[in-house]
């Protein structure tokens, strides 16, 4: 058994602008490591990451100190475990569920996918981030929460605010009053919006919880939607714009994947290739065996899903987007309690929906120029900008 | 060792050996059965891991644990008497030869 190693040489700037070559290195010679610069201990190997998800007595979700806290102005779901994170999420679980997704959201998000994509110019350059990715997350999101009065704007605002305030490590008070004004807005409409969900009681999560049998208290609805709106925007925005460059810049898989009509594989790579959210934290409650090292009690771990997916012990050729490699459980969605509760959305919206649709519109889409596509984030990750050529 | 059959909606079936003390949905997994995603790793936190008990099986397997029930009616294929999760199912000896329906896709 081996004393934790400690890597004193990554830093935070390194790991937001290219954190890959970093992960498989430590995957091959130091797979849990203390990361000296953000004092949390790294753990890169897929056995590990998943072992850790799925085992939450040892590793607990629960973080006093996080500062999820004040940018929520409430102790989510996010950060609890056991019966009393069962209880808040199986109160929304059923807007997610696949049966809603079919009766419900599926034709909801056609329409919207193609509202959305019909309004794109067709012979231009145009940022696919900021012009679809975005918008029509927001625009799907704020239906399945029951949040149809806000608009695409506020949503990608309040989803934007609460997750500079959910990382705010360093206790920015600027990133707080953000993340408090964006609050304000928020409780504001959803008191306005209650009585339309108690007369017209419909799926959509906040009038789920709010005619529930046996309803959670009012403050954990409100955490509850903000969760959703901090967790729902950004992943499928940051998927969809990786799937897109996946594919843009392996023309020969794209013709495949039109061939085969394999969106959802081709989803699927994506989200494996650059998982949308790359690391997920948990505390150990006790002394607990990784690998051949001991990790103390009230350390944070952080399991590096990005890292796990690219695991040489599973993929053959990680590094790379391969729609057509062979088939194995990815980590995108993690695993565990906390399993992704927007999964099934994601796969239907993004790889049964969206995808198909934007290519049979779009069937000549070029990236002229696959450098000028900037990609950023160690928690979050996905390209900041995506400017195609529409034909 | 416990055999297992898992019987596709289209009827194609296939006879796998379990492990004691593994799950059912652990049993398919480990031998790649269709139709048996199990996301969440066994955690009853998503509803990819549905099968109906065959009827002469259902006394064996037992009554569906606190919270399956509310799971199950998330899933995508309709709920029946003889729906469970797969991961709530445990391999015992007296389930040799157990068998178990897939729900269409």
């Amino acid at each position: 058994m081996l004393d934790i190693p400690v890597n004193d040489t990554v830093s935070l700037a390194d790991l937001i602008n290219d954190p890959y070559p970093i992960y498989k290195r430590m995957r091959a010679e130091t797979p849990v490591v203390r990361v000296a610069q953000t004092n949390r201990i790294f753990v890169t190997r897929a056995e590990h990451t998943k072992w850790i998800k799925e085992t939450p007595e040892v590793f607990s979700s629960d973080d006093p100190m996080t500062p999820m806290k004040p940018a929520f102005q409430a102790h989510t779901l996010m950060r609890k475990d056991g019966a009393e994170h069962r209880a808040e999420r199986m109160a929304m679980q059923a807007s997610f569920s696949p049966k809603v997704i079919k009766t419900d959201w599926a034709d909801l998000y056609q329409k919207l996918a193609e509202d959305y994509v019909s309004r794109l110019p067709r012979g231009e350059t145009v940022d696919l981030f900021s012009a679809l990715c975005g918008p029509v997350a927001a625009r799907i999101l704020a239906h399945m929460l029951g949040l149809e009065e806000a608009s695409d704007d506020e949503m990608q605002r309040w989803s934007q605010r609460l997750i500079d305030g959910a990382g705010n490590f360093g206790r920015d008070p600027e990133l707080f009053r953000k993340s408090d004004e964006a609050n304000a807005e928020m409780n504001d409409l959803f008191a306005r919006i209650i009585p339309r969900h108690r007369e017209q009681p419909n799926n959509s999560a906040f009038s789920v919880m709010l005619n529930a049998a046996n309803p959670i208290p009012m403050s954990q609805m409100y955490a509850n939607i903000k969760i959703a709106i901090g967790g729902g925007i950004n992943e499928p925005r940051d998927a969809l714009a990786t799937i897109v460059y996946g594919l843009l810049t392996n023309p020969d898989q794209l013709e495949e994947v039109k061939r085969q009509d394999a969106w959802i594989d081709a989803f699927e790579e994506g989200v494996r290739w650059v998982a949308p959210i790359q690391v997920s934290g948990r505390r150990t409650t006790q002394e607990v065996q990784i690998g051949d090292v001991l990790v103390g009690p009230g350390e944070t771990v952080m399991t590096i899903q990005a890292s796990a997916n690219r695991d040489e012990a599973i993929w053959e050729d990680g590094e790379n987007f391969n729609v057509f490699r062979a088939k194995h459980p990815h980590q995108a969605f993690g695993s565990g309690p906390h399993h992704c509760a927007g999964a099934h959305v994601a796969r239907r919206t993004l790889g049964q929906i969206m995808l198909p649709l934007l290519f049979d519109r779009f069937p000549n889409m070029s990236l002229p120029d696959p450098d000028a596509v900037i990609w950023s984030g160690f928690g979050f990750r996905g390209p900041l900008n995506l400017p195609v050529v529409l034909n | 060792m416990v055999a297992i059959t898992f019987i596709q909606p289209d009827g194609a079936s296939q006879t796998v050996t379990a492990t004691v003390g593994d799950s059912v949905m652990q049993t398919a997994l480990n031998n790649n059965i269709d139709g048996i995603f199990a996301e969440c790793g066994g955690a009853m936190m998503c509803a990819t891991c549905h099968c109906y008990v065959d009827d002469a099986w259902t006394d064996a397997t037992g009554e569906r644990v606190d919270g399956e029930e509310d799971m199950l009616d998330c899933a995508e294929a309709e709920m029946r008497p003889t729906s469970r999760l797969t991961c709530q199912i445990k391999v015992t000896d007296a389930l040799d030869g157990l068998v178990v329906h897939l729900p269409e896709a």
